[in-house]
């Protein structure tokens, strides 16, 4: 995904990710990212919360033209309830 | 701050396979964004595998190079899944837990941002045939985005 972000931004179309794959952001480097730490598969947010996915998408879309440094990754402040799948992390 | 190392996760997935080879970049190309946001296009590229009934799915293991146009107006009931790799039972449920596309359609009626695009890009991740990748694939998607005026693209993968 990073790296369709990186051509958009080659051909002067801005860009702005959301990723809640943190490592492989920092490999890829898009151009901007706010990473949602939550599972995959629930990148834009958590099911039927719409202030929660509405939050979500104002912060990375309303943030966008704050980031001034070129692959910054915003973490947003948002928690899961259970976070499972970090047992491993 | 605690995250999965999905290089790991991936690696895991193949233990009698080489390690992948990640993309690594040092530099990162940049386009400033000058145009208010709510005056903005806005695109959405969704690598879900999200798709319209009426469309044909996604081959749900690895290496589809191909992507779907969502119509921006699309009713999430005629929406559906093709992918094997992730957990989807959620955004089954609500399409806007990976493609937002409701809650977009809602900033713009605010006028936080400017409108949407008539379609967004859509298509199913585990793309490993990078050659393909880069060569083919992301330009007809980029071409579909320049097609369309977009002033701000944002990515979601799932």
């Amino acid at each position: 995904m990073g790296l369709i972000a990186r051509t958009l931004e080659e051909k002067g179309i801005p860009t702005v990710s959301l990723s809640s794959a943190y490592d492989l952001t920092t490999l890829v480097k898009p151009p901007r990212t706010f990473f949602i730490n939550y599972p995959l598969g629930h990148t834009s947010g958590k099911p039927f919360d719409r202030a929660n996915q509405t939050a979500i998408l104002k912060d990375a879309l309303g943030g966008a033209r704050e980031i001034n440094t070129p692959g910054a990754i915003v973490a947003l402040p948002y928690a899961w309830d259970d976070p499972f799948w970090l047992a491993g992390a | 701050m605690k995250y999965l190392k999905y290089v790991d996760v991936v690696q895991s997935m193949f233990p009698d396979q080489p390690p992948y080879q990640w993309t690594v970049n040092d530099s990162v190309p940049w386009t400033p964004i000058v145009k208010p946001l709510a005056e903005s296009a806005v695109a959405m590229i969704s690598s879900s595998g999200m798709y319209r009934k009426d469309q044909a799915p996604f081959k749900p293991d690895k290496n589809d190079l191909s992507f779907r146009e969502i119509p921006a107006d699309t009713d999430v009931r005629d929406l559906a899944i093709s992918h094997d790799y992730y957990d989807h039972r959620d955004a089954e449920q609500d399409v806007n837990c990976v493609f937002p596309i409701e809650r977009l359609r809602e900033l713009a009626a605010e006028g936080f941002i400017g409108g949407l695009t008539p379609f967004h890009l859509t298509f199913m991740g585990r793309v490993f045939r990078k050659t393909q990748f880069l060569g083919e694939m992301i330009p007809a998607m980029t071409a579909r985005i320049e097609a369309m005026k977009a002033d701000l693209v944002l990515l979601v993968p799932a």
